[in-house]
């Protein structure tokens, strides 16, 4: 059966009257009656559903693709090493210890001692009162 | 090939879509698929004149309602599918106008087979179409399509709105009848 479909090689032995497709096209357009949009100026063609919503998928798609970056550039950055701050034991100890408090906290954030002294001054009061021993009552500034 | 076709295709629809352009890209649409079409439907109807006038038809259809395409199917898809239909309604109403049954039509097609003027002398290929004639009317469409017109099953899935799986099997059944005909008909 192969070999005669092979042998017939898609031909269907029809013929057409010579010039026909030709004369045919002519004919036909010259058929074709006038439309009532040819005299619009311009047609609104109809527009399907995605050609309506595909700005809207394509902004909300874009919005996805940001978010699944940032959340891809979240997963890739590096974790820390060892306990967090909150939970570090050596930190804890030596916030709660007054002299390194005192020494390095306070003094590292540009509190210095002398202001707070120029201020008992201009309050009244000597140094001597300000290091009495812990006992001693501050009066109201 | 097919790219640059559809690339076409493209350009066509969008030229039909514009009042100024479309009676003249109309024209350029029936001068690329009048001979497809044609084909497509003589294969089915045998006959030149009822061929010639289905054509008409098919393109005049086409213009009524070139406002409601919408570009989302291929335009030579569109095409095939009011031409279909314009064979299939015409061989029911033949039918009915003859007081034929199905069964009788391929009696009433090979009759006007024989009768045609319009043949090349192929005698492999004219005992090829008295074949195809004998095959019920949807089968005969799938085995032209396929066949002579070498389209896609995916294209004339479609086309004649059918699973691709079916038309394997239609054709694939096509071809055994055609088989059979020519052992027969020796």
């Amino acid at each position: 059966m192969k070999d005669i479909l092979e042998q017939v090689n898609h031909n269907d032995g029809m013929t057409v009257p010579s010039g026909y497709f030709e004369d045919f096209a002519v004919k036909m357009t010259a058929m074709l009656p006038e439309q009532e949009w040819e005299k619009a100026e311009s047609r609104v063609m109809p527009r399907s559903w995605w050609q309506k919503s595909r700005p809207y998928i394509y902004l909300a798609a874009m919005f996805m693709g940001v978010w699944c970056m940032m959340k891809m550039f979240d997963l890739m950055r590096p974790v820390s090493i060892g306990p967090a701050l909150d939970n570090n034991p050596v930190i804890t100890a030596a916030i709660s210890n007054d002299y390194f408090f005192n020494d390095y906290i306070i003094n590292e954030g540009e509190m210095h001692e002398y202001e707070l002294i120029e201020d008992l001054y201009e309050t009244g009061y000597t140094p001597d009162t300000y290091y009495d021993t812990d006992d001693t009552e501050y009066p109201n500034v | 090939m097919a790219d640059e076709k559809q690339l076409d295709d493209k350009d066509l629809v969008a030229r039909l879509r514009d009042p100024a352009s479309c009676r003249m890209a109309f024209g350029d649409l029936i001068r690329e698929y009048s001979e497809p079409l044609y084909r497509h439907i003589r294969r089915m109807v045998q006959s030149h004149d009822d061929a010639n006038d289905l054509l008409q038809n098919t393109f005049m259809k086409a213009w009524q309602n070139i406002e409601n395409f919408r570009g989302e199917a291929k335009l030579s898809t569109w095409l095939y599918k009011i031409a279909s239909n314009e064979a299939l309604t015409h061989l029911e109403k033949e039918r009915k106008r003859a007081g034929i049954s199905l069964d009788d039509e391929e009696i009433h097609l090979a009759e006007l087979i024989a009768s045609d003027n319009n043949v090349d002398g192929d005698a492999l290929a004219l005992k090829l179409r008295q074949a195809v004639a004998s095959l019920p009317e949807k089968q005969r469409l799938v085995f032209n399509m396929r066949y002579y017109d070498d389209m896609k099953y995916e294209k004339m899935s479609e086309i004649l709105g059918t699973s691709v799986g079916a038309l394997k099997a239609s054709y694939h059944l096509a071809v055994k009848k055609i088989e059979t005909f020519f052992e027969d008909h020796d």
